[in-house]
């Protein structure tokens, strides 16, 4: 039994580390504008629908298939920031609006993907063709590292963005004061359109490394986007790495209650998390950042 | 607002909305006449008239959000199918369990929902209709999973039943009247005064003495109460029930609904049910191209016309006055 516990916890932190990636999308533009983005969940299935397709129909190799679907991705990021959100933005419209808008455009990509792409469900290869590492007598595979190893990469970019590039700078100011830094002479609807593009390539990325354990789908999206929001809940809204813990937490969490409780659990024991932590502690384990 | 009842009392009809209403009069006998196919769409359109109405008391009125009234359809539309298809009961105290059913659900889950604001009610709300609807799925032996419950008597008391599709269009038409004349009766109520405040500022609601989270609870509990029947109409009418039915679409679909015909007035959802049912008719066999028809159509309205249909003799009074000017 506990060597079942410790294999599952090692899964769970590897589907924990991708929540961790959507829930830091979600926070990107929250952060950026204030809206909370629920197409979130098609960025991730995009990535890795379009990797899968570049690699089948173009015959590209993986890495070069994978860049692609994330730059495409990232694109449609920033037109579903131009055509859905910006006239809403403009407008100056209710948080209901955009939050509507944006599931309205989460199900017309979805819709679009079963159109062109077809119902069947796809995989990727594996990205490194070993058998499982052993350590300290637990099977670790390698997708499972490439998981860690990528995420722990991003936050490691990202925050270096945010911290140390002018561009990143700015877009902290928009965070903490939209007005002000208008006033400085900052492009803050431009900044709204990379916090899309950066927030929809996360999702790709995430998309991309868990698309060889599981499977991807035109209807894949919406789990992953909840799962990466109660992510960003549990971590206190607009904490990117907050969001990273609590997606490590929820992966956790899911993997103990399919051992304990089945695998019909696994969405109900996410959202009974959610609930609790709303009920509560709205503000997350670190509190929000607002 | 435009609805009915303010047309009555302000005695003065306005054109617009007289088209309006006349083209919905028109569709509803042209559709009795002729029949067919058309009946089982209005029987829908009129079935989720009844529900989009609870949700504009709600959303509307109150100014609150829920994605997840889809919930208190299941629970009461899952309650009557299976103590009608699987027990015997009759559709009538079947169908009050499961109102009650859902309306407790409510009471338990709203106190601490309706406590959020903003994006953490809007996913507390979604989440409730999402482990709903997982239950449905996963709870085998009562609601036979995704292959759903067949054979759902149809409605009636007794020896009387309504079987036959015209029988079951007029008593639709009198639910789905009744529920808009109710909610037209709330608006103008004290009750509906109190809404409508907490939806302008609940600060200023506060202190005009309103209890927030009591009316807030209130408008809650009466939406989930349409909703519930809404979703016991939906069973028995179509016989059949399964997971899918009450699914995330169906919380679009009615928001689409909703926002076509006008967020927070009273005919409005009467009018976004009927159009949004009948107009994509023509995709109705591509199941694929209707979800996107509804979820485009959901983004153009959100960014084009906010206010929805009912706005249109608005619009026609001010154009109106624009050219006497």
């Amino acid at each position: 039994m506990f060597d079942l516990v410790a294999q599952s916890i090692i899964s769970g932190i590897g589907v924990g580390a991708i929540y961790g990636l959507i829930g830091i999308g979600f926070c990107v533009i929250y952060n950026a504008s204030g809206i909370v983005n629920f197409a979130q969940g098609a960025f991730v299935m995009l990535g890795g629908m379009l990797t899968q397709g570049a690699m089948a129909r173009l015959g590209l190799p993986l890495p070069l298939a994978a860049i692609l679907a994330i730059a495409l991705v990232a694109g449609s990021g920033i037109v579903l920031e131009r055509i859905v959100v910006r006239p809403l933005w403009n407008r100056g419209s209710t948080m209901f609006v955009m939050i509507l808008a944006t599931l309205a455009a989460q199900i017309v990509i979805e819709r679009i993907t079963l159109i062109v792409g077809g119902d069947q469900p796809r995989t990727l290869p594996v990205f490194t063709d070993l058998p499982p590492l052993r350590i300290f007598g637990f099977a670790v595979n390698f997708q499972f590292l490439w998981i860690v190893g990528c995420s722990a990469l991003i936050i490691v970019l990202l925050g270096l963005f945010f911290s140390s590039t002018k561009t990143g700078k700015a877009m902290r100011a928009c965070s903490i004061n939209r007005d002000a830094a208008a006033l400085q002479g900052i492009p803050v609807s431009r900044m709204l359109a990379l916090a899309f593009a950066i927030s929809a390539a996360l999702g790709a990325v995430a998309g991309i490394l868990i698309t060889p354990t599981q499977y991807t789908a035109f209807n894949v999206g919406v789990p992953f986007a909840i799962s990466g929001f109660i992510a960003a809940i549990v971590g206190g809204f607009g904490r990117p790495l907050g969001a990273f813990a609590g997606g490590i937490l929820l992966g956790v969490a899911q993997a103990l209650a399919i051992v304990y409780l089945g695998a019909a659990s696994k969405n109900v024991a996410a959202l009974s998390i959610l609930l609790l932590f709303l009920f509560v502690r709205p503000t997350g384990i670190l509190g929000s950042a607002k | 607002m435009n609805s009915l009842i303010t047309i009555w009392a302000n005695r003065r009809i306005n054109p617009a909305a007289l088209v309006l209403w006349g083209l919905a009069a028109a569709f509803v006998a042209y559709t009795f006449v002729s029949g067919g196919y058309l009946i089982a769409v209005l029987h829908f359109a009129l079935i989720y008239t009844v529900f989009v109405t609870g949700l504009n008391i709600f959303m509307g009125f109150t100014g609150q959000v829920s994605f997840g009234h889809n919930a208190f359809a299941a629970i009461s539309g899952y309650t009557s199918a299976v103590l009608t298809a699987t027990y015997n009961w009759d559709p009538l105290p079947a169908g009050l369990l499961g109102l009650a059913g859902a309306l407790t659900c409510a009471l338990i889950v709203g106190y601490p929902v309706l406590r959020l604001r903003g994006h953490y009610l809007a996913m507390a709300t979604l989440a409730i209709g999402l482990i709903v609807y997982e239950v449905a799925v996963q709870w085998d032996s009562v609601t036979k999973g995704y292959m759903g419950i067949s054979g759902i008597a149809p409605l009636g008391i007794g020896r009387f039943t309504v079987v036959s599709d015209r029988a079951l269009l007029i008593f639709l038409v009198i639910v789905a009247g009744l529920s808009l004349l109710s909610a037209a009766g709330i608006r103008r109520s004290r009750l509906g005064r109190a809404f409508v405040a907490i939806a302008g500022s609940e600060d200023a609601a506060r202190a005009l003495g309103i209890d927030v989270a009591r009316y807030k609870l209130i408008a809650f509990l009466i939406s989930a109460g349409y909703a519930a029947i809404a979703g016991t109409l939906f069973v028995h009418a179509v016989g059949f029930v399964s997971p899918e039915v009450f699914g995330l679409p169906m919380v679009v679909l009615s928001f689409t609904m909703l926002y076509v015909g006008g967020i927070g007035t009273i005919g409005g959802a009467a009018l976004g049910a009927i159009v949004i049912s009948a107009l994509p008719e023509s995709f109705r066999t591509f199941k694929d191209y209707q979800d996107l028809a509804y979820g485009a159509a959901l983004i153009a309205i959100l960014i084009y016309a906010p206010r929805g249909m009912a706005s249109l003799p608005a619009l026609w009074t001010k154009w109106r006055q624009r050219v006497a000017a």
